[in-house]
């Protein structure tokens, strides 16, 4: 009886089961994304539930896989993995990545190109929708933001911003142990004030970023490295990015590169002194997009369309990237400031014009400049 | 017949270690062979030395610095976990030894990158310690400096490693013959010297294996060097995730994967040395 008993439930069990798997099968869209936790934050709270809604049965699952190049390089892996074990469909539908891993990734033909299927892939404007660090990335991407670096200072103790590299080294020499940045190991902020000094320093200037690119200019760039061991002894080294804000913060440094976008939230979320105020020196600091990309054998390709046009909408880019994230728009800014308040818009733009951000925002140099300089930084500065 | 018996018990013997033998295999031994190798390839496939100069090049200072950390920081944790177990074997105060028992274990529960984290906050220039210090009347605001470098990277191994090396210390301790630390007590002898003489001796072998494990434990943390102090000199696992990350650059990082697991063996070579005498002279 009891047996029978036991039995009778466990069918019942099985059959509620069985009844209850077609509302359980719905598709799930693996958005995997490089870059910080905001990253993450962003498509879970924020385009996820927005994207779910519009698509019934669809679910959006956000993956985050670290911050800076490494985790662009992870996602590079495990598409790479699947291609060379001739997977069928792969289980990343929409990735997030930085520059450098795009253009790897576009190389090894682990992408879709996608831009002309996607209706917003008429509204983006700069030049980094096509070229990544030199590569070619025509139609394969499409920038989810701009994010740019720039001085963070502390007006209390610094009444005028060194406007130029030269300008910061007096300003260093008399304010030793005022500035600081995270050397070129603990991440981008750190590794894009490098690039910007050797912009400045070597006279390489546009070619560092249109090429070509030739090796001979390793001694120039070398040359133009020792300045910056010398501007070090008078620097405090922050460890990250981070760091730099939190030093800044407690009053340790007085001036140092960070990323806008982490300063504005920072600031946003009560971790920063509203007091703090950027500038961009020239003749300017990097900055970079990250991309919407599709892998070649996504196994959603067309829902990842879907997800990416929403994710390039005006309005999206809008309330989303501008007005949540404080991210710069992804999209060409005239279809952005439409749908903001004046006030929102300003926002963005308080320290930074428009004008100087067009001026002074830089993409970040050539592959192997890139790689020629990190290394001659480590040759040249840390010896 | 009896060798069918023992050949049967042997191939059983090997049946029930092979699991565990093939995951050491898959998971260790294979990456190992396929790191060793890749560290002296060439992209052209042919052998080379030229990731090792690499190295030597680039990271000469960051490899020494390495080794000094550890070494520094397992000469302060043998120190710590010494005085810690010998005060909770020697205590006299029934309260405090209490208290210290209590203590002592919780940044063994607390993971590197955690700790890491902490000291981050703790150690800063205008930090918890520095504030401290400052309320206290110790130093002058204007002494106060950080200790995020070097120094940082010491205080949180040291922190979090200490604790592990006094449980196995504590532990050889409690398990000791107490008549020959109230004989050398009655005899008049002051606690240190019970503890140098009488005690140290005796459980010479656990801290020698506990210090070793930390040693091994510290040179591949990665979370603590690269939250306290990333930049140079750094150590060689800051090294390494940043020639894969920046430049994904697999040879390099693996020559110096190769490097640092010499410096490991060195480690482990003492601690077979010593756990085979061990086990030798045990009845």
């Amino acid at each position: 009886m009891r047996f029978r008993l036991f039995t009778t439930a466990a069918i019942a069990a099985a059959a509620a089961f069985v009844a209850a798997l077609p509302a359980a099968a719905q598709t799930t869209l693996n958005v995997v994304s490089a870059g910080d936790q905001n990253m993450v934050d962003y498509v879970n709270n924020y385009l996820g539930p927005k994207f779910e809604a519009m698509n019934p049965g669809v679910k959006v699952r956000a993956v985050g896989t670290g911050p800076g190049d490494s985790g662009s390089q992870k996602i590079y892996e495990k598409l790479s993995a699947q291609q060379k074990a001739g997977t069928a469909a792969w289980d990343v539908d929409v990735a997030v990545v930085h520059q450098r891993g795009a253009a790897t990734m576009v190389n090894e033909k682990l992408l879709m190109p996608y831009r002309n299927d996607v209706a917003a892939g008429k509204l983006v404007s700069r030049d980094t929708a096509k070229n990544a660090l030199g590569s070619n990335v025509d139609g394969y991407v499409l920038p989810m933001f701009h994010s740019q670096i720039a001085f963070a200072y502390n007006p209390d103790l610094v009444k005028a911003p060194p406007k130029s590299y030269a300008e910061l080294a007096e300003w260093v020499k008399k304010n030793p142990k005022q500035f600081g940045y995270n050397g070129v190991k603990g991440g981008m902020s750190g590794v894009g004030f490098v690039m910007g000094w050797v912009s400045a320093n070597s006279g390489l200037g546009d070619k560092l970023e249109k090429g070509p690119y030739s090796a001979g200019d390793k001694a120039t760039i070398e040359k133009s490295l020792a300045g910056l061991k010398d501007f070090n002894q008078n620097v405090v080294m922050t460890p990250g990015n981070a760091g730099t804000l939190d030093m800044l913060n407690r009053g340790e440094i007085a001036m140092g590169p960070v990323w806008v976008d982490m300063f504005y939230t920072w600031q946003a979320d009560g971790k920063m002194s509203p007091k703090i105020k950027l500038s961009l020196p020239q003749p300017g600091l990097p900055g970079q997009p990250m991309y919407y990309v599709i892998p070649a054998k996504a196994a959603n390709a067309a829902l990842a369309k879907k997800f990416i046009d929403l994710a390039e909408s005006p309005e999206v880019q809008a309330d989303g990237i501008v007005k949540q994230f404080n991210w710069y728009p992804g999209i060409d800014p005239q279809f952005v400031q439409s749908k903001l308040p004046p006030a929102d818009w300003n926002k963005l733009f308080t320290d930074i014009s428009p004008s100087d951000l067009a001026k002074y925002g830089r993409p970040f140099p050539l592959s192997d400049y890139f790689t020629d300089i990190v290394e001659g930084y480590e040759r040249v500065v840390l010896k | 017949m009896a060798a069918a018996a023992e050949r049967r018990g042997r191939h059983v013997g090997l049946a029930l270690i092979s699991p565990a033998l093939a995951i050491v295999v898959a998971f260790f031994i294979v990456p190992l062979a396929i790191s060793f190798a890749l560290a002296f390839r060439a992209k052209d496939g042919s052998l080379t030395l030229q990731h090792f100069d690499k190295s030597f090049e680039l990271y000469t200072t960051d490899l020494l610095f390495s080794l000094a950390i550890v070494l520094l920081s397992s000469a302060l944790i043998a120190v710590l976990s010494i005085a810690i177990a010998g005060y909770l074997t020697l205590g006299e105060n029934p309260r405090a030894v209490a208290v210290l028992r209590w203590l002592y274990r919780w940044p063994l529960f607390i993971p590197f990158v955690v700790a890491g984290q902490l000291m981050r906050t703790f150690l800063a220039k205008n930090g918890m310690l520095n504030h401290v210090l400052i309320g206290s009347g110790l130093i002058e605001p204007l002494q106060a400096q950080s200790l995020l470098d070097w120094r940082g990277i010491v205080v949180a191994f040291v922190w979090k490693q200490a604790p592990f090396v006094t449980l196995l210390v504590a532990g050889a301790m409690a398990s000791l013959d107490r008549q020959h630390i109230e004989a050398a007590r009655n005899l008049g002898a002051p606690r240190w010297r019970v503890l140098w003489d009488i005690v140290l001796p005796q459980v010479r072998g656990t801290v020698l294996v506990g210090v070793v494990l930390s040693f091994v434990t510290m040179l591949s943390v990665l979370s603590v060097p690269l939250m306290i102090n990333p930049n140079s000199p750094t150590m060689v696992t800051v090294d390494v995730a940043y020639r894969i990350n920046t430049h994904s650059d697999y040879a390099v990082a693996n020559a110096l994967c190769l490097l640092s697991l010499l410096v490991a063996a060195g480690g482990a070579w003492f601690y077979l040395r010593h756990a085979v005498k061990g086990a030798e002279t045990k009845p």
